[in-house]
């Protein structure tokens, strides 16, 4: 059955939780740049988010050879991302282990497509708002 | 995942921050003390102990890999400098010894400047990524409007 609410909602949901959990990570880094041996985290996702969602189309179109077969949607709730530590430590005195220009930088474009996801998801629902409205007249 | 993890976090590390620059003040402040207040000679330079922690006890037991992740930071305590005192020739000093010399404690201040810096960086910093981390959640509380 068709959603009303199109079927990118819940992707869309998913990647703004997405983000948000790399914004924690941001934060986190930036917290311990001072500690000695801290090593910075990054959480990966796009690449394998994408693959995830590929898999799944492209299994459908191979698959699927009747009507009356299930299709298989993607779940995003399974879905998650995944942490990656920088591989090596520097423990030299004075020398942060975290890099700030990076992480000021991946937080600046990780807030631009946060705000950009939320954007596209009230368009979609003044979408619905606006069909409602007009059928109704 | 917790609504205001990140809000904590950073936080966490505002305080931090804020330990450090008030002990450099002290530090700063104290740089010619030759009589601490437990009458035991020169004053001693301090530095403070950070500590990596978990966000939550609870989101440490519960969480995923990725909650394990996120750590905050917090001050583990103001340890004592070990370096040796400064030794000045002033024989008319009051806490002069009988060689006439006074024990200084050794603080440099361009060292404490440039860890005040550092500190001051690392907070606006944090300060940046909690006013970040406000908007998303402002934005965000706009989907139902």
């Amino acid at each position: 059955m068709p959603d009303i609410y199109g079927a990118n909602a819940d992707l869309l949901a998913k990647v703004m939780d997405l983000r948000l959990e790399r914004q924690n990570l941001v934060v986190s880094n930036l917290a311990n740049i001072n500690i000695p041996g801290y090593k910075a985290r990054t959480l990966e996702f796009e690449s394998q988010l994408q693959q995830a969602v590929g898999d799944v189309q492209s299994k459908n179109s191979l698959t699927r050879t009747s009507a009356e077969h299930i299709p298989s949607h993607f779940d995003v709730n399974g879905f998650q991302g995944r942490a990656v530590k920088e591989f090596k430590p520097r423990t030299i005195y004075g020398a942060d282990a975290v890099d700030m220009d990076k992480e000021m930088a991946t937080m600046g474009k990780n807030s631009l497509m946060y705000n950009a996801l939320v954007t596209v998801m009230q368009k979609n629902f003044e979408g619905i708002k606006t069909v409602i409205a007009e059928g109704g007249k | 995942m917790d609504f205001m993890t990140a809000l904590d976090v950073g936080g966490s590390a505002l305080s931090a921050q804020r330990t450090y620059m008030n002990v450099i003040a002290m530090n700063l402040a104290n740089a010619k003390t030759t009589r601490t207040a437990d009458g035991q000679g020169p004053y001693q330079r301090k530095s403070v102990a950070l500590e990596s922690t978990p966000v939550t006890p609870f989101g440490k037991a519960m969480n995923a890999a990725l909650g394990d992740e996120l750590q905050g930071v917090r001050v583990t305590g103001i340890v004592a400098d070990g370096r040796p005192a400064k030794q000045v020739f002033e024989p008319g000093h009051p806490d002069a010894d009988q060689n006439g010399y006074v024990q200084y404690p050794d603080i440099n201040v361009v060292e404490e400047m440039t860890n005040m810096i550092q500190a001051t960086r690392s907070y606006e910093a944090s300060t940046s990524t909690i006013t970040t981390i406000k908007s998303m959640y402002n934005k965000a509380l706009e989907i139902g409007r």
